[in-house]
């Protein structure tokens, strides 16, 4: 009944007149930095971060989250239509979709994407309304020590679905935990790492970190590629799927709602991996699986659904307990931290207005998202025709004024630029940035949790295997550490034909 | 060097200094931690974990020395671009309250435009005009953001 009245609520909220503008505002420009590639829902969501200042709360994360989700509808479209990915999560979506397109249903493909989204995406809001209270609800009961062993399993789940190995992931951990150590210590006051220098009193911002390391850094690697690429056009009658294609795409969907609702929910690039886990699992369940990558309709709907299914679950444990699981939500963490709201446990007590009419918006944005993506998606396609050349100094441009604007303090730039060029070597060497992002937001939390039950229990590491809670989380953090230490050191099957070749 | 290993210098560097600094600070004792001692730890993994892949990539080093340097020149290659970009927006950074933001940004994406995009004189001072102008009156005005005016009168 509970879920009932706020969600009663939260549509009076979103249905409001300013409401639903932001709502449309926010899916239009997800949907247009999905579509366009080098600017991923990270940058689109900081672009407008200046933008939400003069807004409440409430509009300002119906508008940001309207870019999050949008951006999963927008990236297929290029995916489908050029075989460039509009964003990471939709790179598989390219090796059916494009082949889709090369036969001449690339319409077809468009159109379950933009329906297995808009399922998929539906689905996980449900989740998310069900879910997220009681999580938050249980967490309020959490202490230093449960928050503890919680944060520690997320940084360990963090190592080990990270893009790159457990071990390659873990010193980027590491480095995040240390450069968020930076400034005052909350429970001493002492400076840590500043230097005197008055701007670090305060901690390195957020903002300018996750906007560097990811924002510019993708930009300064997208410069480095010729964008030039032969655009397939789509009739609106070509947007209609058969009726086996239709029945072929039901499964993948209600798969991928699944599968993307459950990887939303931990650590890391999640609406990234959801689709990969969904497009090997369509493949493995295929009948037929070496038709697969050849334009099967099934590896356009299990992936697409599945990412936009964990972009919604994934704001679970970002709303409820405070721990975003990706970049984008910890940039939006960020915008309602600027706006005095702290997400975590208390936050849908406190702020029930914010969180019902977020939960209502998503449920408008994803049918305002169907309609933008499947009759309008001519549109969105011929902003392919503005040269990269021109797009990428209007976003540097916007991207330095956002910084800027959030404490119009100089010396953000000067981090913005600094986080900007390791962000660049990181995408070229092929390490992951986002653990060290999400390690430097969540990481202090962390240290005053770990400081906070220690001093609790006079100094004693028992605190930590008192409550089945803690026993079960440290406990799995322990077996995930063993478990990869095993997976780095177990011989390959090359090594043990090699080993057998060497003996015989 | 191998990819790995640049970064597992850079690692091992950031160890270094967080484990220097940290130490400094006061440790306190385990039923009152004091300041240093979660950045000392966390340096402590920092410089284990670099030297694990330090010497990882040595053991490979060998095998990967052909594959290392094909990833080096790779690394390098195409590097002018984002460094032209970084210079540029450097000087962005340090010009914008000495000269202002309008005249900055205007100035800064029209060398962009002509520099790296490599579009003619005319256009790209055109587009720069236009954009700075845009985006001064969309932040400044419309946004309210203070943006610096250097010795402009506006």
């Amino acid at each position: 009944m509970d879920v009932l009245n706020g969600l009663l609520n939260g549509f009076q909220t979103a249905l409001s007149f300013q409401n639903l503008y932001l709502c449309f505002i926010g899916c239009l420009w997800g949907t247009m930095v999905g579509v366009l590639p080098g600017i991923g829902p990270l940058a689109g969501i900081t672009l407008l971060i200046p933008a939400t200042f003069g807004l409440s709360p409430t509009g300002a994360i119906i508008m940001l989250a309207g870019i999050y989700y949008g951006a999963m509808y927008g990236g297929s479209t290029t995916s489908v239509l050029m075989n460039v990915p509009g964003e990471s999560a939709s790179v598989v979506t390219c090796i059916d979709g494009y082949k889709m397109t090369l036969k001449g249903r690339g319409g077809a493909a468009l159109f379950i994407s933009a329906w297995g989204s808009w399922i998929g995406g539906t689905l996980s809001i449900v989740g998310l309304m069900l879910l997220a209270p009681t999580l938050a609800n249980v967490a309020m009961k959490f202490g230093p020590p449960e928050m503890f062993a919680v944060l520690l399993v997320a940084f360990v789940l963090l190592g080990s679905l990270g893009s790159g190995s457990f071990f390659r992931t873990m010193p980027m951990v590491f480095l995040g935990l240390l450069i968020g150590t930076i400034g005052m210590d909350p429970l001493t006051g002492s400076m840590r790492f500043t230097h005197n220098v008055h701007e670090l009193y305060d901690g390195i911002g957020l903002l300018p970190v996750a906007m560097g390391a990811m924002g510019i850094g993708e930009i300064l690697f997208a410069t480095e590629e010729t964008l030039v690429k032969v655009i397939h056009k789509i009739k609106f009658r070509d947007l209609w799927p058969t009726r086996p294609e239709l029945a072929a795409s039901w499964g993948p969907i209600m798969r991928g709602s699944g599968i993307g609702f459950v990887i939303g929910l931990l650590p890391g690039s999640a609406h990234v991996l959801s689709s990969f886990v969904s497009y090997i699992t369509e493949k493995r369940l295929a009948k037929r699986p070496e038709e697969f990558g050849t334009g099967r309709i099934e590896g356009v709907a299990g992936p697409e659904t599945a990412n936009n299914a964990a972009s919604g679950s994934a704001m679970i444990p970002f709303l409820s307990l405070g721990i975003p699981t990706g970049p984008a939500p910890a940039v939006m963490m960020i915008a309602l931290l600027i706006h005095g709201i702290q997400p975590g446990p208390m936050f849908i007590t406190k702020h029930p207005d914010v969180f019902w009419g977020l939960i209502a918006s998503m449920y408008i944005g994803n049918v305002m998202l169907i309609i933008l993506n499947v009759p309008l998606v001519g549109i969105f396609v011929s902003m392919l025709r503005i040269p990269f050349r021109i797009l990428f100094p209007v976003i540097l441009l916007i991207c330095l004024i956002g910084t800027y604007s959030v404490n119009t303090s100089s010396f953000e730039l000067a981090i913005l630029l600094g986080f900007g060029i390791p962000g660049y070597f990181a995408r070229k060497i092929k390490y992951d940035i986002a653990p060290l992002i999400l390690a430097m937001i969540i990481g202090p939390t962390m240290e005053l949790s770990l400081r906070q039950a220690l001093m609790r229990s006079d100094g004693s590491f028992l605190i930590f295997w008192e409550s089945p809670i803690t026993m079960t989380l440290i406990g799995a953090s322990a077996l995930l550490v063993l478990w990869n230490i095993y997976r780095a050191l177990r011989p390959t099957a090359a090594s043990w034909e090699k080993a057998l070749e060497e003996g015989t | 060097m191998t990819n790995d290993r640049a970064a597992s210098l850079l690692f091992l560097a950031s160890g270094a200094y967080g484990l220097y600094f940290s130490v400094q600070l006061p440790m306190g004792t385990w039923n009152q931690p004091g300041p240093g001692i979660f950045p000392a730890v966390l340096s402590f993994l920092l410089l284990l974990s670099g030297a694990a892949w330090f010497i990882r990539g040595k053991g490979k080093q060998r095998a990967a020395d052909e594959g290392g340097r094909r990833g080096a020149i790779a690394v390098a290659k195409n590097l002018a671009t984002p460094l032209k970009i970084v210079g540029l927006t450097a000087l962005f950074v340090l010009s914008f309250n000495l000269v202002g933001y309008l005249l900055a940004a205007s100035l800064y994406l029209f060398i962009l435009l002509l520099w790296v995009s490599r579009y003619g004189i005319a256009f790209s001072a055109v587009l720069a005009g236009a954009i700075g102008l845009a985006s001064w009156i969309f932040f400044g005005k419309i946004l309210a953001v203070p943006l610096p005016q250097g010795f402009l009168p506006f």
